[in-house]
């Protein structure tokens, strides 16, 4: 009974055709889920922020806490 | 101000800032998604025990590892040059500022209508209050009106310093003999801290920059006020 002859050629090129696509897959899916993932609600986040910003109530608030020093609180 | 343990920048304060944000967020993308790559190959290049000692040449991987990176160089050229010019629009500012820097402390002069002038000097950490910022606060702030292009002209009267306010997006040294110009618009109400950013002696750590934006109306009743009290 003889063995089968082993592979002898080719080696590098089977396991970069192996590695390179989920090298360049995983890659992506890195990029996909930073983008997905910090990028994309960072913009929503400020996005929805100035959408329904009240600056005078916000003012105000800020004011009544007493974080600035040009405008004192309404009862200083 | 900053928080400890922070990772990325402040909040942003102005437009500006909202978009150096994004930029730098499509940027770090980027280098995740290089260094993935890189990083994987590392580990499959060292996980084998194959060996190929005859490789002399590959048109094929020359020419993705040409192309590829300059493919990712204009994708991040792109964004990077609209935010530079962006930075650089002419904005026809409302107010104009100078921001001198001293050792070891920061003086503004407001002299579109009248002239006022004051220096800023750290608060001592012995007297701040309660809920004050170690080496982030000063006596007199820079105020400025809210949703109004300001524009800041920098300079020094002894040696280099740098007027940074990371918020608001803006950095700019101060040269003794030049003025500089920078320009930021505040899109909300509050205060921003800064610190020099120069290296300019002993003290270079404790002559920090606070800029408290309100709203128009209380903008003009302090500087009505400070004009007093001059």
């Amino acid at each position: 009974m003889s063995l089968a002859k082993p592979a002898m050629r080719g080696l590098l090129a089977k396991r970069l055709r192996f590695h390179l696509p989920i090298a360049f897959a995983l890659s992506l899916v890195a990029a996909a889920a930073f983008k997905y993932g910090v990028t994309e609600p960072r913009k929503k986040a400020y996005a929805d922020f100035y959408k329904e910003y009240d600056a005078m109530k916000e003012f105000n608030a800020m004011r009544e806490a007493g974080i600035f020093e040009s405008v004192r609180p309404s009862g200083e | 101000m900053a928080h400890p343990a922070q990772m990325g920048f402040q909040d942003a304060a102005t437009p500006v800032m909202e978009e150096l944000l994004h930029f730098h967020d499509h940027a770090l993308m980027i280098v995740y998604l290089i260094s993935t790559m890189v990083f994987y190959i590392i580990v499959a290049m060292v996980t084998t025990e194959l060996t190929n000692k005859y490789i002399l040449d590959s048109q094929e991987i020359e020419i993705m590892w040409t192309a590829l990176p300059a493919i990712i160089l204009v994708l991040i050229a792109m964004p990077s040059i609209r935010v530079l010019y962006l930075m650089d629009e002419i904005n026809d500012p409302h107010l104009t500022i100078k921001a001198m820097g001293h050792q070891w402390y920061w003086s503004y002069e407001y002299t579109d209508y009248e002239n006022l002038t004051f220096d800023s000097y750290m608060t001592p950490t012995q007297d701040l209050t309660p809920g004050q910022f170690r080496l982030l606060e000063t006596d007199h702030r820079m105020v400025v009106p809210t949703d109004a292009p300001i524009r800041v002209l920098v300079s020094a009267e002894d040696v280099l310093h740098s007027w940074a306010v990371p918020s608001l997006g803006v950095k700019m040294d101060a040269v003794p003999g030049r003025l500089n110009q920078t320009a930021f618009i505040a899109s909300r109400a509050g205060v921003f801290y800064g610190q020099c950013s120069e290296i300019c002696g002993a003290n270079h750590s404790f002559m920090p920059i606070v800029v408290e934006a309100v709203p128009l109306e209380h903008f003009e009743i302090w500087t009505a006020m400070m004009m007093e009290d001059v």
